[in-house]
């Protein structure tokens, strides 16, 4: 192995786990004594930078879990998050896409299940912050179609649509943290279920859906036409109101700048 | 050797585009020669940030400058990165792409910091053959910036300036001169910043970093959170001196001002240009002009009414 690829190894060891000297003797070796400030304090520059810059990232994508957390346990998340997802992406963007699933699994965080779905839906509202730009339908579109197209139809949705679905009261916290007011104490019911996009203004928006709306809405994400999620429906509505619920659910959509186009299958 | 010109003409003076200051520039379009655009924030799809880019690039001229190719790194170069780069520079056109001469990540993780290489032939030959395969594929000539630096390796065999000198002489690239990492490192290595200057082949040179750093007597660490201070805008006249104009853009990434407040330290940039190289037709070029001056009507009242009056794109140039 080249001298330059053993350094580079060396120094990413050290800058991983800057606690222990184990990994400070190997690139410590490499380190010319200089005038001025000692070698491991030269070193210690980079561990500092290292770690300030990835939990400064933690602090932007995830505001209001930090708040939520407070600053002593928010920096025990820092030290282990970095540990145990070192960032393999090329941009920092992607840091915190574990951090859901960190939070999930790990043996302290998991007892309290709230976090992991703050967390998430943070990362979701990020994430229709990035999503492409396209066009969007609108209710005309549907209405100048001819009626009997209609049960062949399906959808395509503004990329930056993303949809959530939790058990916890996380985003009523996160909204309470968001208006600087104190969040109630976490508790668990039934199911709830979100809709996050950016609308034509650019600005992120959600919406809490029921379940038929939501059952609605992924079925036709998931491709499916107007006659099947139509019948889907019919698990919450009669056959006379099925439709009607479809239609009135679609125009609202429309509406809101979710839906891209009209597809005819 | 050519003599062949191989670096772009002077295009005035820019800033680092950043998300505080979008809708400003959209809805006051300042009066300034360009933007610098941190290419990895513009890798997504879309969304807001690419919404704003391509707005901006529309009117005005821009430069791409990254982060993460990872140049000087052991592992293979990241071809989906490069690639991305490169379909980046097809949607915004950008008039150069510049990284920094160093490595940030090996064994796929990633440090996302500029850390420095051991000045050897050995990395000479490494870092110049990857510059060579990124060229390529971004089918122009790559600017390589120095970093700040904060230690060295006991295997360097030559200074710093002469292992970028080296590289971009055998890659057959260009140059993105950081004053302030000149300062920064000159300081915390106890070199004469003028002899890093003085080694740096004008031919190659085709932008200036300017940037605040943060002095704690003893080191000098890069922190892109203050102003220029006295010592970096010394160094650009220097600078100035031996390159010639050059086109100058200010850092600043944390503890970021309004915008008109950077503006006004570009002025400044401006300034010392034209008193360092008095009548330099290249200079005048620039659109920038003195915040409240554009304005016939404007008294001095308005002025300190609104000290932040900018001049705008169409009014000035
Ligand atoms: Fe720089």
């Amino acid at each position: 192995m080249s001298q330059l690829r053993q350094t580079q190894q060396a120094f990413m060891q050290y800058l991983l786990s800057a606690k222990s000297d184990n990994n400070l003797v190997d690139i410590r070796e490499r380190v010319s004594d200089q005038k001025g400030i000692s070698a491991d304090h030269r070193l210690q520059i980079y561990a500092n930078a290292y770690r300030i810059r990835l939990k400064e990232t933690m602090e932007t994508d995830h505001q209001i879990l930090g708040q939520y957390l407070g600053d002593e346990l928010f920096d025990k998340l820092a030290i282990e998050y970095l540990d145990a997802h070192p960032s393999s992406a090329t941009s920092l963007r992607q840091f915190c896409d574990n951090l859901p699933a960190f939070l999930r699994t790990d043996d302290f965080f998991c007892q309290y299940p709230i976090l992991a779905d703050i967390a998430q839906f943070e990362r979701l509202l990020l994430a229709a912050f990035d999503g492409a730009e396209s066009t969007r339908a609108d209710f005309t579109d549907l209405q100048t179609l001819a009626p009997e197209l209609w049960p062949d139809c399906s959808l395509r949705f503004h990329p930056s649509l993303q949809m959530f679905s939790c058990k916890s009261n996380a985003v009523e916290s996160w909204q309470a943290l968001k208006a600087e007011t104190a969040p109630d104490a976490p508790y668990y019911q039934q199911q709830r279920y979100w809709a996050l996009w950016r609308n034509s203004e650019r600005l992120t928006q959600f919406e809490s859906l029921n379940q038929s709306q939501y059952v609605l809405l992924t079925g036709f994400i998931e491709g499916n036409d107007f006659a099947h999620q139509c019948e889907a429906m019919l698990n919450w509505y009669d056959e006379q109101a099925a439709p009607m619920m479809v239609l009135q659910t679609l125009q609202s959509w429309f509406s809101k700048g979710i839906i891209r186009e009209l597809v005819i299958t | 050797m050519s003599e062949q010109k191989i670096t772009q003409d002077f295009i005035g003076f820019g800033l680092g585009l950043r998300t505080d200051h979008f809708e400003y520039i959209l809805q006051h379009q300042p009066a300034i020669d360009w933007f610098e655009v941190l290419s990895e924030n513009y890798l997504v799809a879309g969304g807001k940030p690419r919404y704003y880019l391509e707005a901006i690039a529309e009117q005005y001229p821009v430069v791409m400058h990254g982060v993460s190719m990872s140049i000087g790194s052991t592992d293979p170069l990241d071809m989906d990165y490069l690639k991305s780069l490169k379909k980046l520079s097809n949607d915004i056109n950008p008039k150069w792409i510049s990284d920094h001469i160093c490595w940030t990540s090996i064994h796929g993780v990633n440090s996302h910091d500029l850390l420095p290489l051991p000045y050897t032939e050995e990395t000479v030959k490494h870092v110049a053959e990857r510059v060579k395969i990124a060229q390529d594929v971004l089918g122009r000539r790559l600017l390589l910036e120095n970093v700040s630096s904060y230690l060295s390796y006991k295997d360097s065999t030559m200074d710093e300036w002469d292992f970028l000198s080296q590289v971009a002489e055998e890659a057959d690239c260009l140059i993105l001169l950081d004053i302030n990492n000149i300062y920064v490192s000159a300081r915390n290595h106890f070199f004469n910043p003028l002899d890093y200057l003085n080694k740096i082949d004008p031919r190659r040179v085709q932008q200036f970093h300017l940037a605040g750093h943060s002095d704690y007597g003893e080191y000098v660490i890069d922190t892109h959170d203050h102003d220029v201070p006295p010592s970096v805008w010394t160094l650009y006249q220097a600078a100035l001196e031996r390159f010639g104009p050059i086109s100058t853009m200010i850092e600043r990434d944390a503890n970021i001002p309004d915008f008109p407040v950077l503006y006004q330290e570009l002025l400044e940039a401006q300034k010392i240009a034209e008193l360092t190289l008095p009548g330099h037709p290249a200079l005048s070029q620039s659109s920038l002009a003195p915040m409240g001056a554009i304005s016939p009507m404007s008294t001095n009242e308005d002025l300190i009414q609104d000290p932040y009056q900018l001049p705008s794109k169409k009014v000035a140039v």
